[in-house]
């Protein structure tokens, strides 16, 4: 909490009151902690930077982390402007982990339920494993997310941070539905217990687990929509923290 | 001079925020500053506009950061990358036509009406 604890150069009293400041902040912000940490980091420095010019203009240390403070603003003003950042970054973290473990839930189900070699086609295939569309469904979505949150922003149009992280909610909901059903079709069926059932039952239980768990912290984020659409260049500068 | 409000900027940050790191690689608080003295004060952005802005340039490929110990502080320094360096140019490109535009219709004065 707080980012790297070194502030140089000022005394324990003014360094209090630096770690106060980002302590409240690092509460108020969301998104994945690593890049919290980074962002508490990075204004750790800015504010010690901003300390050391305000003394060198000759005021003193109190003052000097009193202009400091207040030009960067009320903690919720600085973490309401930070929110659609780690808002964005969260979706694309969350997806990124979907695309990577996909594979890795998706090709037990494969191997236990691929058609007969016989029976070969997309209707085989779309008979045998019924969640596909489901999971094209997600990929496309996932794709179209990353497309318009990362670097084709040049060229595309890019989604708002409440866009992606539906999107990304979308994602988990339809991966959460995939598994539900692809489970419950395949016990419901009948079929003769294989040992692969077993990886492929147990990778889809731990990504429900997950996915319970990502949908309920990103409903959260959503519901709280004002914080994703704050006022332009708002600061609340104010006096704060003194 | 007067400190602009922030929503002026609103289309023209990125541009700025572009150019200021055009001349070497600045950490945030430095951007600030620069985009503050080489206004003369009328760029006076709070740091809830201007850092949450550098990552999302970061996060377009427009410019990239490195992590580096300075005085005993971790820094952030931001640079720009290829990408960045084309995108500016093209924004540099629709601020000539923009401000050219803009300037040609608030520049018209009309004549002082007679009674």
């Amino acid at each position: 909490m707080g980012g790297h604890r070194v502030t140089p150069h000022v005394t324990t009293h003014a360094q209090m009151r630096v770690d106060a400041y980002l302590g409240d902040l690092a509460r108020l912000m969301p998104g994945p902690r690593r890049r919290r940490a980074r962002i508490l980091a990075e204004l750790r420095d800015g504010l010690d930077q901003a300390i050391a010019d305000h003394k060198t203009d000759g005021r003193t240390e109190d003052q000097a982390v009193d202009s400091a403070i207040d030009h960067f603003g009320t903690p919720q003003a600085v973490a309401d402007a930070f929110t659609g950042e780690l808002v964005t970054a969260y979706g694309r973290h969350t997806i990124a982990w979907y695309i990577a473990t996909g594979p890795l839930v998706g090709i037990w189900w494969l191997l236990l339920l691929q058609p007969h070699p016989w029976r070969a086609g997309l209707v085989a295939l779309l008979t045998a494993i019924p969640v596909l569309p489901l999971i094209a469904v997600a990929i496309v979505t996932a794709a179209g997310t990353f497309a318009t949150t990362g670097r084709l922003i040049r060229w595309l149009p890019e989604a708002s941070p409440v866009r992606a992280l539906t999107a990304t909610i979308a994602v988990v909901a339809l991966a959460l539905a995939g598994d539900l059903t692809v489970i419950m079709l395949y016990v419901r069926s009948g079929a003769p217990m294989r040992a692969l059932a077993i990886p492929a039952i147990g990778a889809s239980l731990i990504r429900i687990a997950c996915s319970v768990v990502i949908l309920r912290h990103a409903t959260l984020m959503r519901r709280d929509r004002t914080r994703l659409n704050p006022e332009p260049g708002g600061t609340g500068r104010h006096d704060a923290h003194r | 001079m007067l400190p602009m409000r922030p929503e002026l900027l609103k289309g023209h940050l990125d541009a700025l925020l572009l150019a200021v790191l055009e001349t070497g690689p600045q950490h945030g608080y430095a951007v600030i500053e620069a985009l503050r003295t080489s206004s003369d004060g009328a760029l006076d952005l709070p740091t809830g506009t201007v850092y949450p802005a550098l990552h999302r340039l970061e996060r377009a490929g427009l410019i990239a950061s490195d992590w580096e110990t300075v005085g005993g502080r971790r820094r952030r320094a931001y640079h720009l990358t290829a990408s960045g360096h084309a995108a500016l140019g093209e924004q540099r490109v629709i601020w000539d036509q923009f401000s050219t535009a803009v300037t040609a219709v608030l520049g018209r004065r009309p004549w002082a009406a007679t009674v």
